[in-house]
């Protein structure tokens, strides 16, 4: 009998300095950690009621006793609203890569997978609506699905429904190209042909040794685009379209630009929350992409 | 013993954006149970086309005639979903280069269990169990801490092992071997070799393998059919062909295989040219152009597929050592 080989060990010291995370992991998944917290479990901790005015402080600065980030020039109480509108700013943006990104990822790896006409169709529609600015695309949906004047409004929950829909489509065909590029590079390997050789069935293929290393890219994608999408939101409600009622981050902010003179941080707290927001799932993004990534470049 | 797989008259084209490109011409190969085929020649001859061809694993642009039986049974016109019932539990390929045709984000343990759940209905923990039986087969140590590893885990010999034993996991009565052992080192090419021979003993399973290298098909192989530019020209029995030679071809093959007796110093032998275009059907024998024995009959006619006997084939007009 042939010598054995002894198999490759990979010293524990050697593991631990690799698996070294930065300081900026912590910090944004703690960032991160608490929004989804507060978007989730926001309504149960005792916090003033984010809808109504105390009369009594109107305009406080933050680090006030009653108000630890102040209140608006209404009498609002600023983290209240921060904590509500965590989670409808979290939730339309999670919503909208989730189901976005799980159809263009869909598309787009099928596509690469199976080539030929479907392929040549699906990124034709993708540059169109690549074409597309998002913010035009969004403005006329909801101009259109959600229109609203003084005779007759529409409800909130409307208005969020047409901007989850409308988030949704601008993510489809961002995802969709990446899952497709990844997909055709990994396509084309041998393993996949191995595994065809065995008999192994496409859509089994496409799930079991496509999809997991099309994933790393798609997943730090998906953190950018909840960063970018919790910033659409925000532009959309300062262009006087979004959620009303100061009831998410972009709201607030639109509903404090007019104080901005004699009370700032009105603007500056919201914008703060989407800023450090938006960081967070990119640095995110960017970590989970190398811990995902287990191919031969990590020898 | 009966014949398990009939290759008649099979030839491969592929359309390319300069013409039809004619990887494989009419070639005829049969193959008894339990039997070995080695597929001889340079890069480009049209060998793994050839066994690529044969399972049916061709890329979209490629054009296959010709028939093949397998087991009595014609499978080259059957529709692809009934081809693939065969694959991995009739045929079975392990492939190349071992580093790639290893899915790097799985665990061996996930890529080796794949076919056994997916094409045998084994559940979870048999073919967990199977599993380890296999990477025993195939000499891997400590076989259950190596179903939780990944590739990049692993030196190339381990990874060649994991790919045999992802090829025999369904127990298929034919093996192709494209070129196994090119990119392992020296010393592992041996013991690879080894293992897929003990291996097809054990199980009486037959094996084309697809090799450039006529030292490693001589102690593996029944026979052997040596290609160029797409062509057979050369068919015979192992021992046979080592012995009584026809074919230009295989003894410039032959003697391009360094030597430890050369004196140092000396001069790789090499075959000079290169091989025709494969776009271009040009008439005359497709060595032609590099073959020592030249004469005007090989520049304007091909030379056709010759019986010297003893189930050996040639295709040259001026064999060595003459006519039979």
């Amino acid at each position: 009998m042939p010598d054995v080989e002894q198999p490759v060990e990979v010293s524990p010291k050697l593991t631990k300095t690799k698996n070294k995370k930065p300081i900026g992991f912590y910090l944004s998944a703690t960032w991160i950690g608490t929004v989804v917290f507060l978007a989730a479990f926001g309504w149960v901790l005792p916090t003033r009621s984010w809808d109504s005015a105390d009369y009594d402080a109107l305009g406080v600065k933050p680090f006030s006793p009653n108000h630890p980030l102040g209140t608006t020039g209404d009498g609002y109480d600023m983290l209240s609203g921060l904590v509500n509108g965590a989670r409808i700013s979290i939730f339309v943006a999670l919503v909208g890569v989730i189901i976005g990104g799980s159809i263009g990822t869909f598309i787009g790896v099928t596509s690469a997978y199976y080539r030929g006409m479907y392929d040549r169709v699906v990124t034709m529609i993708f540059n169109v609506m690549l074409s597309i600015p998002n913010l035009v695309l969004s403005l006329a949906l909801l101009s259109v699905l959600a229109y609203s004047d003084e005779n007759n409004p529409t409800t909130t929950s409307r208005r969020v429904g047409v901007l989850m829909l409308s988030l949704t489509i601008v993510v489809v065909p961002i995802l969709g190209r990446i899952g497709r590029a990844s997909a055709l590079q990994w396509a084309g390997r041998e393993f996949v042909l191995a595994s065809k050789s065995m008999g192994t069935s496409n859509p089994s293929i496409i799930i079991r040794h496509i999809l997991p290393n099309v994933a790393p890219a798609i997943l730090a994608i998906g953190f950018l685009a909840v960063g970018s999408l919790i910033i659409v939101e925000g532009s959309l409600a300062v262009l006087g379209i979004g959620v009303p009622g100061g009831a998410s981050w972009g709201s607030m902010l639109a509903n404090g630009r007019g104080n901005i003179a004699y009370s700032p941080h009105e603007v500056y707290m919201p914008a703060m929350a989407i800023a450090l927001t938006v960081i967070s799932c990119n640095w995110f993004g960017d970590y989970v992409r190398r811990a995902l990534d287990k191919r031969e470049s990590k020898i | 013993m009966s014949s398990l797989l009939k290759i008649d008259n099979m030839s491969v084209s592929f359309a390319t954006p300069r013409g039809n490109l004619r990887a494989v011409n009419d070639v005829t190969i049969e193959l008894l149970k339990g039997e070995s085929l080695g597929v001889v020649g340079e890069s480009g001859s049209g060998k793994t086309v050839l066994s690529r061809a044969t399972m049916g694993l061709l890329p979209g642009t490629a054009t296959r005639t010709g028939t093949i039986t397998y087991n009595g049974q014609v499978i080259s016109d059957l529709p692809k979903d009934e081809v693939r019932e065969l694959w991995g539990t009739g045929m079975a390929m392990i492939f190349q280069d071992p580093m790639t045709a290893l899915n790097p984000v799985r665990r061996i343990g996930a890529q080796l269990t794949e076919s056994l759940t997916v094409r045998l209905g084994m559940d979870k923990k048999a073919a967990k169990q199977k599993a380890i039986e296999l990477l025993m087969r195939v000499r891997i140590p400590d076989p259950e801490s190596m179903l939780r590893k990944f590739p990049y885990q692993l030196s190339g010999g381990m990874r060649q092992r994991i790919m045999i034993a992802i090829a025999v996991s369904c127990e298929p009565q034919l093996l192709f071997a494209d070129e196994p052992t090119t990119a392992l080192d020296v010393t592992v090419q041996a013991q690879v070799l080894d293992l897929i021979t003990e291996l097809r003993k054990e199980s009486d399973m037959a094996m084309i393998l697809v090799t450039h290298d006529l030292g490693v098909v001589a102690g593996h192989t029944d026979k052997i059919a040596v290609m160029y530019a797409g062509d057979v020209v050369e068919y015979a029995p192992t021992r046979q062909l080592f012995s009584n030679m026809k074919m230009p071809y295989t003894e410039a093959l032959l003697k391009s295989i360094p030597r430890l007796e050369t004196p140092t110093g000396s001069r790789l032998p090499v075959i000079e040219g290169r091989l025709p275009d494969p776009t271009k059907n040009e008439p005359g024998c497709p060595f032609a152009n590099r073959c020592p024995y030249v004469t005007d009959k090989c520049r304007a006619e091909k030379p056709p597929l010759t019986n010297a006997g003893n189930n050996h084939y040639y295709r040259c007009w001026f064999p060595i050592g003459g006519e039979k």
